[in-house]
């Protein structure tokens, strides 16, 4: 699996990360806060920046293996991350700009007066950040492990290592122009593989005609397949295969493998130690599920449907073409599923701990607006391409589905590519690209998180009278304890898709942050108790129905119980359509029974909405 | 670059005294308080239209698959309709409704300053 190009490509990333870093750093013109870069940055740089920061690796190699996993539905995710962009744009980035506060902490104390309020941001910031901070340290780990041959949790952990550094020595802190190369980057290393993979199996039509041909995912040419000790594996035909040696594989009871996830918890599988038996060198694999008892190099022949691992759910191509495919359909209540995550990735944008910081980068509201149409079409220019390598990967490379290597499509499809040399440098791009996306989000990220453990847990709470210094060497601490937690957490996450993930994050933060922005920049009525009830009941009701579900990943009891009520089930995996009304019932209701408007709201809505070009504006920050 | 053009950058006046209506606002008097909702209607009415068209435009989609299941086999030159729909066509849908939300919030501001400004 090792890949030589893959790891140039890695290294020329990181080394061009840190050259560029260091390059603008002595132009950067310094601020008072080291969060945000000089003020006077243009739209269009700044929009490229800030789509640098967005296009995680959720975007750059999640969408494409969630495509090629479960199809059509899956573009809701592209779609959406695209679309929460403009909800953004037209529900807070003026007024957010013109506000002055670089963070939800900052505008859930300025907005209401409250410092406890604050605290309670903090620690909702902390909630997502970590979240979201996951699917990067996954994506991060099947990168460095596909390029370099290494373990999974090797490559998380030198990523862990790399991030933290970079954040630490400050090379990325905020630079436009490091986030701005990391955009044109991912645009040029999606897109420039794309288009040879293209020209290789031909034009779109052609893929979907292709597909079209075959119900089944079955490979083109014979592909060997690496199977460890304890893998399982779902057969849906009889398949022939090459051994090198003859191997003992166990025949477990039942057609369906656990998956992690399809939406929502599916049937155990039934109980049952199986029957072993000894495959021969070139043995039949009969349908049902397989677990290999010893390591083997699996010839698979070509033509034949392929078997899956066992986190891929088997799907047959009209399903998949289709809406309510394996994803939506394999909830059990496809509708409720499929509104439930376009309402979580809508409204959960904006509430993205890294997200809003960059916004202070624009002098007034007007740029504000004008950066963030410009993010959306920059984005919009990205997420067109994602899901073609989905689509080429079910047709030219199913094998993925047979070692559950769905999410490292982008970085392996372009080595199949004829001859070598290209597919070596389109590898060495994806790759480089890759980084791009993990190490940008992760940076802006524990930036954040760093900020609000070392800025608010520390300077404001443990240590209040701490001096510049001692503040300085918390963020740094606060940054390590960042990277550690989301490295740790990070190993526990393998078998979970990166934009599952990533949902997640999204989702709780739909349900807290988004009602809080929307109706303390919009309504002049909301209390401060009832912003405050509401952040939190949809924060705790959104995280606890999602620890639920990845709880009943690993217990039988409560998949059983949850398999018996799908509509449940569906909720809990995916709560923001409960958890978002929900959150701005709480604070509406709250807000019209005890009606106590915070001191000077009405100075607050000036701020927030009179026209730059009066000169009302202060910001809330002074410093 | 073509964006700078249509986007022609325009210089903030710098105001220290606020004079009549700006007074008012700057003050919270019962006027300034008509003048600040009146802006914070416009504006806000301007962004539900421009969501709801959004939530339109996109949460039609399932309801047309769930509703009428044949709209999953439609094709365009091979490629199934409704990727190109959701996959394809959505990006220049969101792009153009944010450029007009950003050419009406912009007007609004404009007609709110030109009102106040002596």
């Amino acid at each position: 699996m090792t890949s030589l190009a893959a790891v140039f490509g890695l290294l020329a990333m990181l080394v061009a990360t840190v050259a560029v870093g260091v390059f603008a750093r002595r132009f950067a013109r310094t601020t008072s806060d080291f969060l945000v870069a000089a003020r006077s940055v243009r739209p269009a740089a700044n929009a490229a920046a800030i789509s640098g920061e967005y296009l995680s690796a959720a975007s750059f190699l999640g969408i494409a293996g969630l495509v090629m996993k479960f199809g059509y539905d899956v573009l809701w995710y592209p779609v959406g991350y695209a679309a929460g962009y403009l909800v953004l744009l037209i529900f807070i980035a003026g007024p957010l700009r013109r506000f002055g506060a670089y963070t939800i902490p900052d505008f859930a104390e300025g907005r209401f007066n409250s410092p406890r309020f604050r605290r309670l941001a903090v620690v909702l910031v902390l909630v997502v950040g970590l979240f979201y901070a996951l699917p990067q340290m996954k994506a991060a780990g099947i990168t460095v492990a596909s390029a370099a041959g290494v373990p999974y949790a090797t490559g998380v952990a030198a990523t862990a290592v790399v991030v933290v550094t970079i954040v630490v020595a400050g090379g990325m802190r905020g630079v436009t122009l490091v986030q701005a190369m990391q955009f044109a980057v991912k645009l040029f290393a999606i897109t420039v593989p794309v288009f040879v993979l293209l020209i290789q199996f031909g034009t779109p039509g052609g893929l979907f005609a292709g597909l079209a041909g075959r119900e089944t995912a079955s490979a083109p040419q014979a592909t060997v397949v690496h199977a460890a000790p304890g893998d399982e594996w779902q057969v849906t035909e009889a398949i022939a295969v090459h051994l090198d040696n003859p191997t003992p594989v166990r025949l477990l009871p039942g057609a369906r493998a656990p998956a992690v996830y399809v939406g929502a918890p599916q049937p155990p599988p039934p109980a049952g130690a199986g029957t072993e038996v000894t495959l021969g060198v070139d043995g039949t694999l009969p349908v049902g599920r397989v677990r290999w008892e010893q390591a083997a190099d699996v010839r698979l022949p070509a033509g034949q449907p392929v078997p899956y691992g066992a986190q891929t759910p088997p799907s047959t191509t009209s399903s998949w073409l289709k809406p309510f495919g394996p994803l939506a359909g394999g909830s059990g209540q496809p509708l409720l599923f499929t509104y439930s995550l376009i309402v979580a990735i809508l409204c959960g944008t904006m509430g993205l701990p890294h997200i809003l910081v960059r916004f202070y980068t624009n002098p007034d509201a007007r740029a504000a607006r004008r950066t963030a149409w410009l993010v959306l079409v920059l984005v919009g220019l990205f997420y067109l391409w994602p899901p073609l390598y989905g689509v080429i990967g079910r047709l030219r490379a199913p094998q993925l589905y047979t070692g559950d290597l769905t999410d490292s499509v982008v970085l392996l499809l372009p080595r199949q590519v004829g001859p070598h040399v290209v597919g070596d440098a389109l590898a060495a791009i994806t790759a480089a690209g890759a980084f791009a996306a993990f190490a940008a989000t992760l940076s802006g990220l524990l930036i954040s998180l760093a900020g609000a453990l070392g800025h608010d847990i520390y300077g404001r709470w443990l240590r209040p009278g701490a001096s510049g210094p001692e503040r300085s060497r918390a963020f740094r601490a606060s940054a390590l304890v960042a990277g550690l937690a989301a490295a740790l957490l990070g190993l526990l996450v393998e078998n979970f898709d990166i934009n599952v993930l990533v949902g997640w994050a999204f989702a709780i933060a739909a349900s807290s942050f988004f009602p809080l922005l929307v109706l303390g920049i919009w309504w002049r009525g909301l209390t401060t108790a009832g912003a405050a009830l509401g952040a939190a009941v949809g924060g705790i009701a959104a995280t606890l129905a999602i620890l639920t579900t990845m709880l009943a990943a690993a217990s039988p009891g409560l998949t059983d119980a949850l398999v018996r009520h799908p509509a449940l089930a569906v909720v809990l995996a995916q709560p923001a359509i409960v958890t978002i009304p929900l959150a701005f019932a709480v604070m509406v209701g709250t807000s019209l029974a005890r009606p106590r408007a915070p001191a000077g709201v009405a100075a607050k809505m000036v701020q927030l909405h009179i026209p730059d070009r009066l000169g009302l504006r202060r910001d809330y920050i002074p410093e | 670059m073509a964006l700078e053009r249509q986007f022609p950058e325009r210089s903030v006046p710098e105001r220290h005294v606020p004079l009549g209506e700006l007074r008012d606002l700057e003050e919270q008097t019962p006027v300034g308080e008509i003048f600040l909702g009146a802006l914070m209607r416009r504006q806000l009415v301007l962004s539900l239209r421009v969501a709801l068209t959004l939530v339109v435009a996109l949460g039609a989609q399932p309801l047309v698959a769930w509703l009428w299941p044949e709209y999953g086999t439609l094709r365009v030159f091979s490629i199934p309709l409704p990727w190109l729909v959701l996959g394809v066509g959505s990006y220049p849908l969101m792009i153009a409704l944010g450029l007009y939300y950003v050419r009406h919030a912009e007007t609004i501001d404009d007609e709110f300053s030109e009102l106040l400004e002596p």
